[in-house]
């Protein structure tokens, strides 16, 4: 196009720094968000009252994978940047090791997790394995012959290691990665080493995220009902996860924009790809939210369907259905115009509201089950099952921000450690003058 | 030899690369040409944005067509399978005659999941022929012949030859002016293209 073409010139010999001054009081009243909503979880559940505890520990777990999702994403992308050789993202590619950066973090917020006292409201397979006496397999067969033919997926050992390795291989990869990409920046021998051994090592380890997001998501949420399955649960975590980070990475572009960094690297081109793969993921997202319930619809079998069923009772209804108009039909028909996605205010905007989608579809994947399983558990205590609690969204709210404050001062602590683009990577000024 | 007189196309010259062709293009477009185009042997990134070419109406076509094809596959599925045309007074018969109840599916409108895949496939075939089509219409293809194919030249064009041809057509031609601006703009080759006896 028309616009000035980058040279080494205009790149700093040292980069692009993010200025502390300008996010230290986000970043530290993050921090304390996070640590006093941290403190008052634990309470709640651990030490609170029983009622309080079953109800904040589906809040917790809806918060948790809500941002599972966002950083994992920023894995994806930094994964698919490196293995397919592509150019256009160079310059905004440590945005998305940033945003992977976050995801070993995460494993504080997901301690809750380990212990039984949270297990027993959520994971009710658990706590059926956990009364049984003498050879566990033995005792499933005879009580629960579902749980016998799980037995090889579903048991409480080999659910901790899952859990750990989650947190390890993906952690461990996307530190790797990072590292990989901003030594270059004080390399004294930069060359294209970097660049090639991060495409190789991009390779299998993709597998790892596609395991990651895919058993995360059966272990923590399809598992929330062991009688449920769904063979499309992974790709559609993954579509949410891949739509939603690439939401994060160009609020976060924009945001640098607007304060005057990335200003010779990051053009209305790079905002155009970015806002195309929105619409992609958008479409994708659609597809296989579409296809998961028009195949259980369709076949129509009990224990399919629970999950559709219950998401279709009273005010559950009404969300799924905001699902189909504000997460499809409105951001597909808005993303089409393609001045919108060249335009970084405009695509921001496009960006937020798709979060905001994001947390609904998020909501209604976990909350729907807690008025189910609770009341089934101990209706004294929990009341009879009903489809909503009353009161209970409080704790979502709680949960939300106290992880979202921790994920934000992660991402910012991430965004200020190392130079804001790979400004002596060999491909920097092919992307910066990339043209689509 | 003819004597008749050969109606002119217009000028074509030839530059030596991809980047010169584009930098040249940028010229002829600030320079106020309207009928003019340029000819590589492949697709130039940008090459739009230096001609100044407006954005092609084609996407808006493929948008209503592919709704038609929507509705056409949601109309096709609905009034075969269901009531929901019944108050049409002309259908209401023939649809009344064929509900079509399958695993216990309603025959109104709630079971329109099962029109999904017929509704997403006849808007990708309406789109799909919608661009092609559209696409052909806007090229004014299929042709016969081009003027241009009278020039020796222009066969490097599918090989390795850049060109740029200003129509003879355009309000700013004039055989001399022309010629001199597109030598100054660093086409060599330059050639007055006649267009072929019919």
């Amino acid at each position: 196009m028309a616009h000035h073409h980058v040279t080494s010139a205009d790149i700093p010999a040292n980069g692009e720094h993010l200025d502390p001054s300008k996010v230290s009081r986000v970043k530290s009243l993050a921090l304390g968000v996070a640590g006093i909503g941290s403190l008052i979880s634990v309470w709640l559940l651990f030490f609170g009252p029983e009622k309080y505890q079953g109800w904040y520990s589906y809040s917790w777990v809806f918060a948790l994978f809500f941002f599972f999702t966002l950083a994992i994403g920023g894995c994806f992308w930094t994964l698919l940047h490196n293995v397919s050789n592509s150019s256009w993202g160079t310059s905004v590619r440590r945005i998305f090791e940033n945003l992977g950066s976050v995801f070993p973090w995460l494993f504080i917020f997901a301690i809750p997790l380990l212990f039984p006292g949270v297990q027993k409201y959520l994971f009710e397979w658990m706590t059926i394995h956990r009364e049984a006496t003498g050879d566990i397999h033995k005792y499933l067969e005879d009580h629960n012959p579902l749980l016998a033919h799980k037995f090889f997926y579903m048991n409480i050992f080999w659910w901790y290691v899952r859990f750990f390795a989650y947190f390890i291989c993906m952690g461990l990869v996307i530190n790797h990665l990072r590292k990989l990409s901003t030594g270059q920046d004080t390399d004294p021998n930069p060359g294209t080493r970097r660049l090639f051994s991060a495409r190789s090592r991009s390779t299998g380890t993709l597998i790892i995220f596609a395991c990651t997001i895919t058993f995360a998501g059966f272990d923590w949420l399809m598992g929330q009902d062991y009688t449920w399955f769904s063979t499309m649960w992974g790709v559609y975590l993954f579509a949410g996860a891949a739509l939603n980070s690439m939401a994060v990475i160009v609020l976060t572009a924009a945001w640098l924009k607007s304060q005057g960094y990335l200003k010779n690297v990051v053009g209305p081109e790079h905002f155009h790809i970015m806002g195309k793969l929105m619409l992609a993921f958008t479409i994708f997202w659609a597809y296989v939210s579409f296809s998961q319930y028009f195949l259980i619809w369709y076949a129509d079998i009990t224990e399919e369907t629970k999950y559709f069923l219950i998401r279709n009772t009273d005010g559950w209804n009404t969300g799924m259905i905001a699902l189909v108009f504000g997460h499809f039909v409105i951001p597909f028909v808005i993303l089409l115009q393609a001045w919108l996605k060249r335009n970084p205010k405009t695509l921001a905007v496009m960006a937020v509201y798709t979060l905001v989608m994001h947390v609904l579809d998020h909501y209604l994947i976990t909350i729907p089950e807690r008025g189910i399983s609770l009341g089934n558990i101990n209706h004294t205590v929990f009341g009879e099952i009903t489809p909503s609690i009353d009161g209970a969204f409080w704790g979502d709210i709680l949960a939300f921000v106290t992880i979202g404050a921790g994920f934000l001062f992660f991402y910012l602590r991430a965004l200020g450690q190392h130079a804001l683009y790979p400004h002596r990577d060999p491909r920097i000024l092919e992307s910066a003058n990339i043209s689509n | 030899m003819s004597t008749t007189r050969k109606r002119v196309y217009g000028y074509l010259a030839e530059f030596k690369s991809a980047s010169s062709l584009y930098k040249a293009a940028e010229k002829v477009r600030d320079a106020g040409f309207k009928k003019w185009d340029c000819y590589s042997p492949y697709p130039i990134h940008g090459l739009d944005g230096a001609m100044g070419m407006k954005r092609s109406i084609l996407p808006w076509f493929v948008f209503f067509g592919g709704m038609t094809g929507t509705f056409t596959g949601f109309f096709l599925a609905s009034a075969t399978q269901t009531n929901v045309w019944s108050w049409v007074p002309g259908l209401a018969k023939a649809i009344e005659t064929y509900p079509t109840i399958v695993q216990a599916k309603p025959t109104n409108i709630f079971t329109v999941p099962a029109f999904f895949p017929i509704m997403f496939e006849l808007t990708i075939l309406f789109s799909g022929f919608t661009v092609l089509f559209g696409l052909l219409a806007l090229m004014k293809l299929p042709r016969l012949n081009h003027p241009l194919f009278a020039s020796n030249q222009f066969h490097r064009a599918t090989d390795d030859g850049f060109f740029i041809a200003v129509e003879a057509r355009d309000a700013k031609f004039s055989p001399e002016a022309t010629r001199s601006f597109l030598e100054g703009i660093g086409g060599t080759s330059i050639e007055l293209v006649e267009e072929e006896d019919s």
